[in-house]
């Protein structure tokens, strides 16, 4: 079975319009999206609108939430007072301009996502707003996966798609009670993935094309799909619906500009 | 040379915090250091007179240095301070009975005192938390998934996590053997990268108070990163009912 994996539209239409007609091709059988459909992009209904006419099944992302609940997030939803006021500055259009019956299918999206032995998250297993990042500690990335008691997790939420592949992960712990002699365990894991879909509207690895993945279930293989499209279509959106300018600054470079959290493993507490 | 004693789990129980705090002065190396982990109150016991001992340390004692615990946040919780309102997960675990008997326990001025206490302290290459940095509800024992264990330290970015919310006294070193990691990203496969290697270690520091447990808690000599676990012996006076101690 062939699965095509899309996260992070933001609104971006043409984006969205560009990468399903690339799953079309390469005749996937089931599409997931791991959230993040609306914020930053000036057409949040009707990616909202496509994605539900398609009947996709979809986690909530960050944004998802934050358009339903307000923007109640700690400090670490920013990294920089200058992205936090963007930010704001994007949730309150987002906020205006989508109409009702999004915002209750946003409400009503689920965390998670499985099918057999994958999990679909937007951020991590622990919450939408945690990054897994490619260079996370091994371990630690291990401990998501185990976490949602998968052999593969799809995250989106970086906006840079990768494949991450866990092996041989062992780990000893000797236990010391106060009077008794010491005890010992061992762990082992079998081969673990992560696979992150990077993003359909909001690219940031270096070029504006939109990205998703291709996923096996048979042979486990996965492909890292990048799609050119007209972004300059979605630029001029931005400018026009009165979005900040630097959106479509960034989209047409496919760049985080400097948007990174200095501390990506923090869990917001909400 | 410093030499620090941590405990957690007071729950209200003035006597066995006594108990203890007799116990740290006996010590033939001084302790330089008190830190608490959270649970000065509890449902038990009296709580606002543990709170007025541990915020008025007699001459020559430490200066308790505390975070908040389990029993912390449900009073947050109660005085709408932070968190969910209503204690649900105090009813979960107590009964109803219990939002009465902890609203009477802990008066208002206690709990905003309370509330601004730390979440948790990294000193040197430790971290001194409750549960973890998770959540305060983190109950890491001997027991709990050495994944996990794996990942709190390497969350909590400290060689050695001392916690408090399971009770429970014991050290784990966790230690990892191998992982090998490759990275897949649209423009490479970099070479597969092997983790880190050094061991870390879990420590549960006991708890002070708990209704039939022994008071038990922990030194730590930062100079020889030697844990050691002590057991403070009951008397026929201590426990809840116990007559409190001269001041």
């Amino acid at each position: 079975m062939k699965l095509a994996v899309i996260s992070c539209i933001h609104g971006n239409y043409e984006a969205l319009n560009a990468v399903l007609s690339d799953i079309d091709a390469h005749k996937a059988d089931q599409i997931y999206c791991l959230g993040d459909l609306v914020g930053y992009g000036p057409h949040p209904n009707a990616v909202v609108e496509m994605v539900r006419s398609l009947d996709i099944p979809t986690c909530q992302g960050c944004w998802d939430e934050d358009i339903v609940e307000g923007l109640n997030a700690c400090d670490c939803s920013y990294p920089s007072q200058l992205a936090e006021k963007r930010g704001h500055l994007a949730h309150e259009w987002t906020n205006r301009a989508i109409h009702p019956e999004v915002r209750e299918y946003l409400a009503c999206l689920p965390m998670t996502l499985r099918q057999d032995n994958l999990c679909f998250v937007h951020g991590s297993p622990n919450s939408q707003h945690e990054y897994l990042l490619p260079t996370m500690d091994g371990f630690a990335a291990l401990e998501r996966v185990l976490a949602a008691e998968a052999d593969v997790l799809f995250c989106g939420h970086t906006h840079i798609p990768y494949l991450r592949e866990l092996e041989n992960g062992t780990l000893s712990v000797k236990v010391q009670h106060p009077g008794q002699s010491e005890t010992h365990r061992e762990f082992t894991a079998p081969l673990k993935r992560i696979v992150n879909a990077g993003s359909v509207g909001e690219p940031r690895h270096g070029r504006p094309n939109a990205t998703y993945v291709l996923y096996d279930t048979d042979s486990a293989q996965t492909t890292l799909r990048e799609v050119p499209y007209d972004y300059e279509k979605t630029c001029a959106a931005i400018i026009e619906q009165g979005l900040p300018p630097i959106f479509a600054w960034r989209l047409a470079r496919g760049m985080e500009f400097a948007e990174r959290a200095e501390d990506a493993g923090h869990v917001c507490e909400r | 040379m410093a030499n620090w004693a941590i405990l957690s789990g007071i729950e209200g129980n003035l006597a066995a915090y006594e108990a203890v705090l007799a116990d740290i002065r006996r010590q033939r190396q001084p302790v330089t250091d008190l830190y608490i982990l959270g649970d000065l109150v509890g449902l038990r016991g009296d709580s606002e007179e543990v709170v007025r001992r541990v915020r008025s340390p007699q001459r020559g004692e430490p200066i308790p240095q505390v975070c908040t615990g389990w029993w912390e946040e449900q009073c947050f919780s109660l005085h709408g301070i932070r968190g969910l309102p209503d204690a649900p997960e105090l009813v979960e675990r107590y009964g109803i009975g219990a939002v009465k008997d902890l609203w009477e326990a802990v008066s208002r001025q206690t709990v905003q005192w309370l509330a601004d206490l730390d979440f948790g302290f990294h000193e040197l290459d430790c971290l001194l938390i409750h549960g973890s940095t998770v959540s305060y509800g983190d109950e890491l024992t001997p027991e709990t998934p050495p994944i996990q264990l794996c990942d709190r330290l390497i969350r909590a970015d400290a060689n050695t996590l001392f916690c408090g919310r399971s009770g429970l006294a014991f050290e784990c070193w966790v230690e990892p053997g191998a992982l090998r990691s490759t990275v897949t990203t649209l423009d490479q496969t970099a070479a597969p990268q092997d983790q880190e290697k050094s061991p870390r270690r879990v420590v549960g520091v006991g708890n002070v108070g708990r209704q039939g447990c022994q008071p038990s808690y922990v030194l730590y000599n930062p100079g020889t990163d030697q844990v050691s676990f002590k057991c403070v012996q009951s008397s026929p006076a201590r426990g809840f009912g116990a007559a409190r101690p001269k001041k």
